[in-house]
Order: C-alpha cells, then structure tokens, then sequence
C-alpha cells in the first residue's frame, strides 16, 4: 500500500473533508458578525460544492478493484454506487436545511451532517471490522449532535440524550459481537472471516455468540423491533432534515453493514444460515407487526414515520431471511427505494411545517392541495412509494423482496418450510399500513383547510426541485428498475 | 401496438387533465371526453378487427424486469374484447353522466382517466407482474374519488373498498409468487404458464392449494360474498361516475382475473372447487336481491342487485363449461352497461332533480318526471334479464352451462332452483322498487297545489343512457356479435381441464 494509492481512493472523501474545513473556517473567520441567513447560504453551498465534487471524483476516478489495507476499503460497482447515492442524498438534504435556519450554529451543523456522511460512506466500502466500526460510529456520532441542534425546542435535547444513550449501549453490544467475531476467527478481514466460517462443518459457538450481539447491535441501528424506542422520539423530535438523514442514510449504511457482516452466511456452508434465518425472520415478523400497529394510531406525521421505519425495516429482513444474491440485492434496492421516500417525505413536512412553533400534527395538512399542489403532488409520490403501490419503486422493492424470499426455497411440503408464511404475514402487514398512509395523504389531498391552510413556503425552489428529483428517481426506479437491480446484483 | 393506445391515451389524458386549471372545467370535460371517446373507438377497432378463434391477438411483448423474468406483454382475445367494449362504453358515460362537475375537475378527471388507463391494462395484460401492476394502479384511484367527491361516510366507504381491494391483492400477489415458482421458467407470462398447465405441469394437489388463494384474492374485488360488503358502501357513497366504473368495470376486473389467471392456470384445482364456488354464486345472487328488496335507499337498491348479478358471473365461471363460461363473460359486458346506466340514473339523473335517494320520500315521479320514469323502467327490465336484452342471453347462457357441467354433479339440481329462484327474486325486488320509486306515493304538498315537473333529461343525459341500453339491446338481438368471439377463448381454457 502506497500513500499515493491512499489519495487516489480516498479522493471523494478528501473533498468532504476539505468542505467541513472550509465551512467552519468561513463560519468562524470571514462570515463572523454576519446575519445567520446569509451564513446559512454561504455554508450550505460550501456542503453543496463539497458533495458535488466528491461525486464527480466517484465519477472521473477508475477505482476498480482496489482494496486497501486488509479490506479497509473495497471499492466494488456496488459500493461506489451506494456511496455516490449517499452522496447525492446528503446533498438533498443540504438543500432541505438550506432554507431553514436550525441553530445559530450554523456551520457546525453542516460539518457534522458532512461527517456522517463521511462516516456512512466508508461503512459502505468496509470491508474490515474494525475500520467499519469506527465509520459506523463516526456517523452516529455526528447524527446524536445533529438531533441535538434544534436549540429552540427542549425535546430536541431530550430526544438526542435518548439517542445518545441507546446508540451507546448498541455501539457496546456491536463492537462485543465484533470482538468475539475477531477472537474467534483471529482476523479482522471479512473476507477471512468468510473464508473460516466457510471451512467449518459446525458453526463455533463464539461465532453464534457474536452474531447474536451483532444483531442487536445492528437492530438498534436500523429501528428493528424490539430495538427502536429511540426512533419514534428521535424522529418527531431531530431537527426535520436531520430526521430525514436518520431515516435514509443511516439506514442504508447500517443495512450494507449488516449484509456485509453477514457474508457468512451466503457462503457454501448451511451451518449459519439456519440459525441466523431464524433469528432474522423472528425479527422482522416483530418489526413488521409491530411498527404497523403502533403506526396505527399516530396522529404526529413524525412519529407516525418512524414506526413505519420500523414495519419497512421489517420487510427489509424477510428478503435476508434467504441468504441469497437475488435476496441481498433486493434488500440493498429497497432500502434505497425506502430512503428515497423516506428524505422525501420529511423533507416535505420540513417544508411546510418548521416555520410553525409547534409540532405538526397530520390535521395541520388539511387543505394542501389547495395552497401547493406541487408539493402535495410530490408528498402523493413518497407516500404511495413507502405504501408499495405500483408503478412506483417501492412496490418493485417489496415484490422483489417477497421474490427473493420465496425463491429461495420454493417446493414446500408444510407451512413451516420456506418463508411463504412469513411474505404471507408481510402481505398482510402491508394492507394494515395502506390504512395510516391514506390516513397520511387524506389531509394532504381530500380534506378542506379547517381555517387558514398552510401557507406556501418561501424560497423553496431549490428545495422542491430536489425532492422533485427523488420523486422521479422514485418513479424511473419503479418503471425501470433493471439497470439498479444490475448494479446490486454484481455484489460480492 | 393498436390496443396499447387505450392504456397510453388515458394516461396521457389523465396527465393533461391533472395539469389543467381547476376553473378550467369546461376544457377539461372535453379533453376528458374526447380521451375516453379515442379510448373506445380503439377498442371497437380491435374487435371490429379480431379474427384469431380464439388466440391472442396484437401480442407485444418487450422484456421489462429480466431478473424476475418479467416482461411488458399485452394483447387481447375474446374474453378481454367484450370487457375492453364495456370499459369503453362506460368510460364515455361516465364523462356525460358527470357534465355538471366543478369542483376541483381537474384532479377528477385525472383520478378517472387513471383507473380506467388501469382497467384496460388489466384486459390487456398477458404477464401476470404487469397485470398485478394495473389491477392495483386502479385500485388507488378510487380512493381518492369516492373520499373526495362521495356522499355521505364517503371516508369510510373509500377506506373499506381499498382495504378490501388490497387485502385480496395480497392473496394474488402470494398465489401469483406460488404458481411462478412452481412453474420453475422464470416467467410471469400467461402465454408461457398456459403452455405449461397445458402439459400438467403443477401437480394437483398444489393447483387445489393454490387456486383458492388466487380465486378469492380476485373474487373479493368481483364481490363474491361473503366479501362483498365494501360493495355496496363504496357504491352509494361513490360519485356517480365512479360508481358507474366501480359496479360496470372494477368489479370485471376481479371476475377477469378469477376465469383468467384462476380458473385459467389452475384448472385442476377449480374442478376441486368448483361445487363450492358454485354454491357460494347462489348464494350472491339470493343474498344480494333479498336484501335489495328491503333497502329504502335507491343507490343501495342497485348496490346489491350489483352484489347478486355478479353471482351469475361466478355461476357461469364454476360450470366450467364452454356455454356457461361465455355467459359469464357475456353477463360481465352486460352487468357492466345496465350496472352502469341504473346508478347513473340513481345517482345523477333522479338525484340531481329530487335531492333524494330515499325510495319513500320520492313522491309522484311518474307525473313530474315521466320521461326519466320510463327510461328507468327500460333499464329496471334489462336488468331483469327481459328477453332482448343482453342479461337475458348470459343469464341464459348461464343457466345452459350449469345444466351441461360436468363438475356440479351432485347439486346441480339444487344449484338450478337457486339460481332460477335468484332471478325470480330479482323480477320481485326490481319491479318492487320502480313501483316504490315511480308509482308510489301520490300526495300533493301541503297546500293542494299539484307538485311541479321536474326538469327533463339533459342531452349529455339522454345520449349516455341511449348510448348503455343501446349496447344491451344490441347485445341482446345479436348475441352472436361477442358470442363468436367469446366462445373460442372460453374454449381454450376448457381445453385445459383435465380428464
């Protein structure tokens, strides 16, 4: 390993870098003393250019096949591609907090979204514990004082503590199945690890030990049932757009994490897949029934998105269950597809509703239609998306899943093989969640305003032509999805 | 390509009108017209130019999601011609029957043109993912009408429909994922899993598993009871136009989809069935009449005769036989155009001039409204299934294939009395209601004075219902115009019955 190859790889990040460097430096030095909009604008393009270059550095440079220092970073098609589209997400949320002043600390806000950027993108090309970890926690780090910043609101610090205090005991129980995972097989290189687990008849019981911690660990992290009490509070609570970058790219981060743990299992040895299968499956039936119960009877638009998160975050592991290629793919298209819908979908409460003093209930929606059609419009999108109604991505996301799941073991003689009853209790899953998205879009769409409507935002073209962006990935995912599904398939 | 066109141009229609200005509604019904006039002159095209006995005609077939062996294949045969006709049909009407509409026209028109781009993508579809793609695309759309521009505990009625519709999409979707993975090709196509059933490739035990997931998940949309409750709800609290497309189309689709994708890759399985689906379309029938016979409001009246004529459909479906299966799809043409024409009337034409749906409250109207009160009563006879029109024929039809099937035997005596009762029935509750309506009450208001007439049908008015009953009466004198072409499809799922 040379320093040059260093550079050379770590180029897109290098200009992350540079941005959150240049934006505390403005901040502090030049912007000193100046009104907290014109920081605001000044700052946000830095994090704007700063993503924008990284993205271009993807683009231009020719990464094929590197892997630096045991694993530290492998760059594949497929993780440059998720990485690019965490960058393109972060930068829709830069646009999204563009416009709302959340703190006076302005530039540190964007240093720290630009870090856990940062963060998720070299979970998503680590392939070595250790170097996982730490840009794992990197980015949880930065997402706890990002929760934090909505200086006017107390429960914004008290939601951040919870968050803190649960993605602490989680980081804890991670790096233990890490350290166990390591002590049993005597390297930090997944592809080792592959490798040994692969070479066993029977599975060491360190290394079931291990999984089992990863699990919970990694379960905090993506709001899986009986793990996500920190995500409702979090997500009504964070800043909006900060809930926005909880939802999607910490979720695709944490998600290509777990799959990559879990390489394992993909091998040819049967040994992890069945008690790891089961141990997924019990999750996700929690998580589904869960999250579309407690979904149920929200009637804070926030709120009611995170217990979705966490039914979606279900559905994600029925397509794991399978421990397939097909099945790994679908689950990485989902959780993009989920992330899509998820930035814009608060990005769209952001919007409409941070100028208000107060937490927005679903009530205060009514009459949208009226008032911005075009936002309402974009709001129908995300919402069908995340309701998995066709011709949308999130419907070729969840058949996909259920495909991946059935397909892996298809001829059944009872219900207790195959996974066709946990795709039977997803299905139905899905008709309980139409109920509270509808009862989400109803406001937006049906119901006349009860009194004043929401007023059109001010200076939101920039930020309605993100999301108008999203809405047509979301679209063209949905229409078109085989050149995305290609990208996953050639993982691993 | 040609039969694409009706699915590209509602879309495209739909999008034109979505973006229009709301105080624009003059333009917009016009633009919406004029996409469903273009969308059944395409459609009258196809089967004026249909000549495949039987087979598929105007196949596409582009590869779409190769991974899951997905494709974009469409094309028509004699079952999804007569269905394509009446989607048509009534598309039209339910444009005339909704003239008046203001409010918010734009987005209407948008939701409507939608749902009908998705019903005829549902007939035309020969891949299964794609036709999932369109059932649920018209799915969502009735939502939004009937809790935008319904009537009373609209809310509700349009929830109900859409759990309803969604919760038998999730029986289809896992009976679809079943037969694809039993067929083991990687294909969802029609064509392709025909040829397979052809060669008895799933075993029977799996086809008597699987074909009652994949038969109900349809059926609940086809109002097969003891599922048919959103029905009648989402019917009255419907705006006219789309209850005219709930009763006369989306009700096809799920009734398409049993005789279609049920019935037609998993024969073996609805031999095993058959009897008791036979049984359970008697008991539509039956139910739904007895209880339009007590209902006072006038939408709830047509909503269960929607119920009970739907039985027949089924009926026809489970004789597995030739003549009864074409009647069931002759009965669905014809359900759809006398369905559609009695809830405009209910919904528009009388409510529009009494302001009043409740049968006793209606007073004199065959003084104050006589031309509209026979007009009704036309529509109440073709319902009946009155000799000449084309309920008559499937009704008949019907009853022949139940007689003829080799698969009722048992009960098939029973099966006959109750169906033959079912039609009594609907005699007794329809010419109970037109005498309610019509000829009931006589008093004059408070004062002696005669009551006024009420104003008489307006021109989009009368060339909607010229244009429904006109389908019914033609179908009725010359069957044979979707008999022949009917027939030969029916015959090709026949075929694949075994024994």
């Amino acid at each position: 390993m040379s320093y040059e190859l260093l550079l050379y790889a770590l180029m897109p990040d290098l200009f992350v870098v540079v941005g959150i460097f240049l934006a505390l430096g403005l901040d502090y030095t030049w912007l000193r003393g100046r009104g907290i909009e014109d920081r605001n604008r000044v700052v946000a393009r830095v994090a704007t250019w700063s993503l924008l270059l990284g993205l271009g550095a993807m683009a231009q440079v020719d990464f094929a096949g590197i892997n630096v220092g045991e694993g530290q970073l492998i760059y594949t098609q497929t993780s440059i591609t998720l990485k690019a589209l965490v960058f393109v997400l972060a930068a829709v949320v830069v646009e999204l907090c563009a416009r709302v002043n959340i703190c006076r600390h302005v530039s540190e806000f964007y240093a720290l979204l630009l870090l856990s950027t940062l963060g998720m993108g070299l979970v998503i090309t680590g392939g070595n514990l250790l170097s996982a970890f730490v840009a794992l926690e990197l980015t949880s780090l930065s997402l706890y004082a990002m929760t934090a910043l909505w200086q006017h609101r107390r429960a914004s610090a008290e939601a951040a503590l919870k968050y803190l205090a649960f993605g602490g005991v989680s980081a804890a129980f991670l790096l233990f199945g890490l350290s166990y995972l390591y002590g049993a097989t005597g390297t930090l290189e997944l592809v080792r690890i592959t490798q040994y687990v692969a070479a066993q008849s029977e599975l060491p019981p360190l290394i079931v030990l291990a999984y089992v911690f990863i699990l919970i660990g990694i379960g905090f992290k993506i709001a899986l049932a009986p793990f996500h009490f920190w995500a409702p509070d979090v997500y009504q609570n964070a800043p909006t757009p900060a809930a926005a970058w909880v939802a999607s790219g910490s979720k695709i981060a944490a998600v290509v994490l777990l799959i990559n743990l879990l390489a394992p299992a993909f091998g040819d040895n049967p040994a992890p897949r069945i008690a790891l299968g089961t141990a997924l499956a019990a999750l996700a039936v929690l998580s589904m029934v869960w999250g579309n119960l407690a979904a149920l009877r929200q009637t804070n638009l926030k709120r009611l998105l995170a217990y979705s998160a966490v039914a979606n975050a279900g559905y994600l592991l029925v397509g794991l269950v399978a421990f397939t290629p097909v099945g790994r793919a679908s689950v990485l298209f989902f959780a993009l597809v989920y992330s899509l819908a998820s930035i814009g979908a608060f990005g769209i409460v952001s919007l409409l509703a941070d100028r208000l003093d107060r937490d927005a209930e679903i009530d205060d929606f009514r009459g949208c239609w009226k008032t911005m059609p075009i936002l309402s419009g974009l709001f129908f999108v995300f919402v069908l998306s995340m309701a998995s109604i066709p011709p949308l991505a999130g419907f070729v996301g969840k058949f996909y899943l259920f495909y991946a799941a059935i397909g892996s073991q298809p001829d059944v003689a009872g219900w207790s093989e195959g996974w066709y009853w946990l795709v039977g209790l997803a299905l139905v899953m899905s008709v309980v969640s139409l109920y509270y998205y509808l009862k989400i879009l109803k406001p937006f769409l049906v119901f006349e305003p009860a009194g004043a409507p929401l007023e059109r935002p001010a200076n939101a073209a920039s930020a309605t032509a993100a999301l108008a962006v999203l809405a047509m990935l979301i679209v063209i995912m949905g229409v078109y999805p085989q050149p995305f599904i290609d990208i996953f398939r050639s993982m691993g | 390509m040609t039969a694409l066109l009706t699915i590209l141009l509602s879309f495209a229609g739909a999008a034109v009108c979505g973006l229009m200005r709301p105080r624009d509604h003059r333009q917009i019904r016009w633009v919406a017209l004029g996409t469903s006039i273009a969308g059944l002159a395409v459609a009258l095209f196809c089967w004026q130019r249909y000549e495949a006995e039987g087979g598929i005609a105007d196949l596409v077939d582009i590869p779409w999601i190769p991974e899951m062996g997905v494709s974009f294949l469409t094309g028509y045969d004699g079952i999804s011609l007569p269905l394509l006709l009446v989607t048509g049909l009534v598309a039209v009407c339910g444009v005339l029957f909704t003239w008046d509409l203001k409010e918010r026209a734009n987005e209407f028109y948008a939701y409507f043109l939608t749902l009908i781009g998705g019903v005829y993508g549902v007939f035309l579809s020969l891949d299964l993912f794609l036709l999932f793609v369109f059932y649920e695309i018209a799915v969502v759309p009735k939502y939004f009408l009937i809790a935008n521009w319904g009537g009373e505990r609209r809310e509700f009625a349009a929830m109900k429909l859409v759990l309803y519709s969604f919760a038998g999409s999730a029986l289809v979707l896992l009976g679809l994922l079943a037969v694809y993975f039993a067929a083991g090709v990687e294909s969802f196509s029609l064509v392709d899993l025909g040829h397979l059933t052809e060669r008895e490739r799933f075993t029977p035990g799996f086809q008597a598993i699987v074909f009652p997931i994949l038969f109900v998940g349809f059926a609940i949309l086809a109002g097969m009871w003891p599922f048919h409750t959103w029905a009648p709800t989402g019917h009255v609290a419907a705006p006219t136009a789309a209850s005219m497309l709930l009763a006369g189309v989306v009700m096809k689709l799920g009734a398409y989809g049993c005789l279609r994708v049920a019935v037609g890759l998993l024969p073996a399985g609805a031999q095993v069935w058959a009897p008791l689906i036979a049984v359970v379309a008697i008991v539509n029938i039956g139910y739904g009449a007895l209880v339009a016979l007590r209902q006072n409001d006038f939408k709830y009246v047509i909503g269960y005769s929607s119920v009970s004529h739907m039985g027949f459909v089924l009926l026809g479906i489970a004789t597995l036989h030739e003549v009864g299966m074409t009647g069931a799809v002759l009965q669905m043409f014809s359900h759809g155009v006398i369905g559609a024409v009695l809830f405009a009337m209910v919904g528009t034409v009388i409510y529009s001039r009494t302001r009043s749906r409740k049968l006793d409250e209606f007073n004199g109207l065959i003084d104050r409204m006589p031309g509209i009160a026979w007009v009704f009563v036309i529509a109440g006879l073709a319902s009946m299934g009155l000799p000449g029109f084309s309920g008559f024929i499937s009704e008949l039809y019907v009853l022949i294939g139940v007689w003829k099937s080799d698969y009722l035997t048992g009960h098939k005596g029973w099966v006959l009395v109750g169906a033959g009762l079912g039609i009594l029935l609907t005699f007794g509750y329809t010419l109970v209601k037109i005498h309610e309506a019509f000829f009931g009450v006589r008093h004059p208001d408070g004062n002696g004075a005669p009551l006024k007439p009420y104003k008489p049908m307006t021109t989009p008015e009368i060339i909607g219902c010229a244009i429904l009953l006109g389908a019914s009466l033609l179908i009725g004198l010359f069957p044979q115009l979707l008999t022949g072409v009917i027939g030969p499809s029916v015959e090709i799922i026949i075929n694949r019955l075994p024994g």
